[in-house]
């Protein structure tokens, strides 16, 4: 008997021990270990420099700790020029063999995440501080995974015993404690919005929205979410979705409940041949602006004071004139945008094929708001 | 011999341009799997002189005759046949890389082309039916291989009357919508573009119009993960009828019973073509005790029909086949919402997401 108290006591020093000099607990519930990233779909951050990547093929939100958590005040612009050739290189291979998948701007540090993929599908994370490109570690992290739902039945499967599940995470955001994650079906055209409490817990508390916006003229569109941000218009929070056919849409977030079919409504109609590409909320002397990055056309800067003065004409069901009518939007002198995150209060860090073919990145500056 | 360099794994070796003598120990060694460089193996005598803790710092690797050398991110391994250097990502075919010893090239090595390995097919498009409503929405390209990303606004075109290439006619979608293999894509023919009354529609009108003749053509040029392009273009020509806007109606369908004691295939007749992919999901055969009934599902008579044979005989009794009703016809229209709704008609909303339709096994 003594000796099995002798054993225990020995346990609970060792654990005491374990505990104290070596493995601090894990923050958010992460365990560590290698995280199994089969594509970058997404990337955002969430708290305390937690990377989140939406990995579409394996239909999972991995949320990583990156340890890049010291404040940054005050961050440099950065410039990197042809950051295609220079990643490619550091790859060792031609920049027509990969392709920047997203970018997220780290909002503690300010240093730069960006997901490339390369031709045969490998998927990278790497981090630029200044003009340094580096890679980010993905092994024996802390990390933390979440599979998301509605993931193919195993008898869903062809004659060659694929997988034909096709899907895609389309944006992914952090808001309020929640992991936001708009998604695409290849096939079915309608939208799934996933809201996940992060730390992820072990029973899936996540909800899966169907989306339908208002009609135009008589028509109702369902449509899929492209992407996000999330806004507060008059103190009261908004997702601010954009769609693959049919852009700006707002939607209350306290409405966004488990099993609900919210209507959301449309506030502007951004053109035609055209997929939106990247939004972001920023602000200058108070008033603040929704910019928003284009597939087809130039980025677009809407007011939030324009929405908001908006909302009195739309209390009517139905307005006439409505395709037409909308929030009015400037039209910014850059185009070719393919990735655009916000930097700080006022400035985006911007991802540009310049009229030479020279794919830049650099800080957008105030003047553009 | 093309066969031997398509068995994954294979390792062999590269001399060195620069080598005195072709022993094994002097060689830098690719390391292959599934027909990728995954990594090179650098042999002791380059690196005989390099304290172990600071290997990575003074061995790089990187593409050759760059005029500034940049090293190639990865990592490095103390194995016995040598420094192990491990890229982020497999090596480039026909693409030629340096080491460098403290700065100073020490070796090279070349990935040679892929010449081996079949060439990727494209192996069905769906859907497979030569008559098309105007309102078609998905077009699913089926490959024998996994294909590149990004490349189908590039390599996949609709030509309408074997003359006028359609600008515009798919949406352009990043990320494009691969099943997780990456050998089906799914191709949107422009949503905008198809529903009444939005901008796009009415500015560019439908992408296609009904009475037509279309080719939808793969280019040659379209490369699989490996680099290889594929073994020729593909095409399917298909003329349009007018546009169809009513949600199929399983209560229309005809259901033919199998005989019990036998394994023959039920199967179920929509009289109109229904999407490929959501027929491979959307059905689930439940007994009379409320059990599923475990089997194949197959879908044929391009998409008109799917057949579902069970893994044991039938047993005489009531069955239920059940329908989720996210189930789609050519147009987007699922069982409960059309893919276009007229909001001002008033339709009785119906939410359900199981359709059942009973059948007898005699």
């Amino acid at each position: 008997m003594k000796k099995v108290y002798f054993l225990l006591a020995a346990l609970a020093g060792l654990v005491f021990l374990a505990n104290t000099s070596r493995v601090k607990p894990a923050k958010y519930g992460m365990a560590v270990g290698t995280p199994e990233i089969r594509s970058i779909s997404g990337l955002a951050f969430g708290p305390d420099g937690v990377l989140l990547v939406g990995d579409s093929k394996s239909a999972t939100v991995f949320a990583i700790d990156t340890k890049d958590a010291a404040a940054n005040a005050n961050a440099q612009p950065t410039e990197i020029k042809n950051i295609d050739q220079k990643i490619a290189a550091l790859l060792g291979t031609d920049a027509a063999n990969i392709s920047i998948q997203d970018i997220a701007v780290n909002p503690v540090s300010k240093n730069i995440y960006c997901g490339v993929q390369s031709a045969d599908g490998t998927p990278v994370l790497l981090k630029i501080t200044g003009d340094k490109i580096e890679a980010v570690n993905t092994k024996n992290v802390p990390f933390s995974s979440l599979a998301l739902n509605n993931a193919p039945a195993e008898d869903a499967k062809d004659k060659r015993g694929n997988s034909v599940r096709v899907a895609a995470i389309s944006d992914i955001g952090f808001a309020d404690g929640k992991v936001l994650v708009s998604g695409l079906s290849g096939q079915e055209f309608n939208s799934t919005f996933r809201s996940i409490s992060f730390p992820f817990a072990n029973k899936q508390d996540q909800s899966t929205l169907e989306i339908y916006h208002a009609a135009h003229g008589k028509y109702e569109t369902l449509a899929p979410i492209r992407t996000f941000t999330i806004a507060e218009i008059k103190g009261k929070k908004y997702l601010v979705a954009s769609y693959t056919c049919t852009p700006l849409v707002l939607f209350p977030m306290d409405e966004l409940k488990p099993g609900t079919h919210v209507k959301g409504r449309t506030v502007a109609e951004m053109g035609s041949g055209n997929s939106p590409i990247d939004m972001v909320t920023v602000s200058k002397g108070g008033e603040s602006f929704l910019m928003m990055a284009n597939s087809s056309r130039p980025v677009f800067k809407v007011k939030y004071k324009s929405i908001e003065a908006y909302q009195g004409a739309l209390t009517t069901p139905v307005v006439e004139s409505f395709a037409t009518a909308g929030v009015d939007f400037v039209s910014l002198p850059v185009t070719n945008v393919i990735q655009m995150d916000k930097l700080d209060d006022s400035r985006m860090i911007i991802v540009q094929r310049r009229s030479n073919g020279s794919l830049d990145l650099w800080t957008s500056s105030e003047r553009y708001l | 011999m093309v066969r031997l360099a398509n068995i994954s794994g294979l390792t062999f070796f590269v001399c060195l341009i620069s080598c005195r003598q072709k022993s094994a120990d002097q060689t830098i060694t690719i390391q292959w799997k599934n027909e990728q460089a995954v990594a090179v193996a650098i042999p002791g005598t380059f690196t005989a002189d390099i304290p172990q803790d600071s290997v990575s710092e003074l061995i790089t690797i990187n593409i050759a005759e760059q005029e500034n050398p940049v090293g190639i991110l990865g990592s490095f391994e103390q194995k016995e046949s040598g420094l192990l250097f491990t890229p982020m990502i497999p090596f480039t075919r026909g693409m030629r890389y340096d080491v460098r010893i403290r700065g100073r090239r020490g070796g090279g090595f070349e990935i040679p082309e892929n010449n081996a390995g079949n060439a990727p097919s494209v192996t069905a498009i769906y859907p497979s039916a030569d008559t098309l409503p105007e309102n078609l929405l998905k077009i699913y390209l089926h490959f024998d291989q996994p294909m590149r990303e990004r490349m189908s606004g590039k390599y996949v075109k609709l030509v309408k009357n074997r003359r006028d290439t359609i600008d515009g006619a798919f949406l352009d979608l990043q990320p494009e919508l691969w099943n997780p293999e990456r050998t089906v894509l799914t191709l949107w023919l422009d949503p905008g573009r198809i529903k009444r009354d939005l901008q796009p529609n009415k500015r560019l009108g439908a992408p296609m119009q009904g009475g037509s003749h279309y080719q939808l053509i793969v280019s040659q040029a379209w490369t699989d993960v490996r680099g290889r392009k594929l073994a020729k273009s593909f095409q399917k020509a298909f003329i349009t009828v007018g546009k169809d806007s009513l949600s199929p109606q399983p209560s229309q369908w005809k259901l033919e019973s199998p005989s019990a004691t036998t394994k023959n295939a039920l199967k179920i007749g929509f009289k109109e073509p229904l999407d490929h992919s959501l027929l491979q999901e959307v059905f689930t055969v439940h007994d009379s005790n409320g059990a599923k009934v475990a089997g194949q599902w197959q879908v044929d008579k391009a998409e008109m029909q799917c057949r579902f044979i069970p893994n044991a005989a039938w047993k005489s009794g009531n069955y239920k086949l059940l329908i989720e009703t996210r189930l789609e016809d050519l147009a987007g229209n699922n069982l409960i919402r059309p893919f276009d709704r007229d909001i001002t008609q008033k339709s009785k909303p119906v939410t359900t997401e199981i359709i059942e339709l009973p059948f007898t096994v005699d």
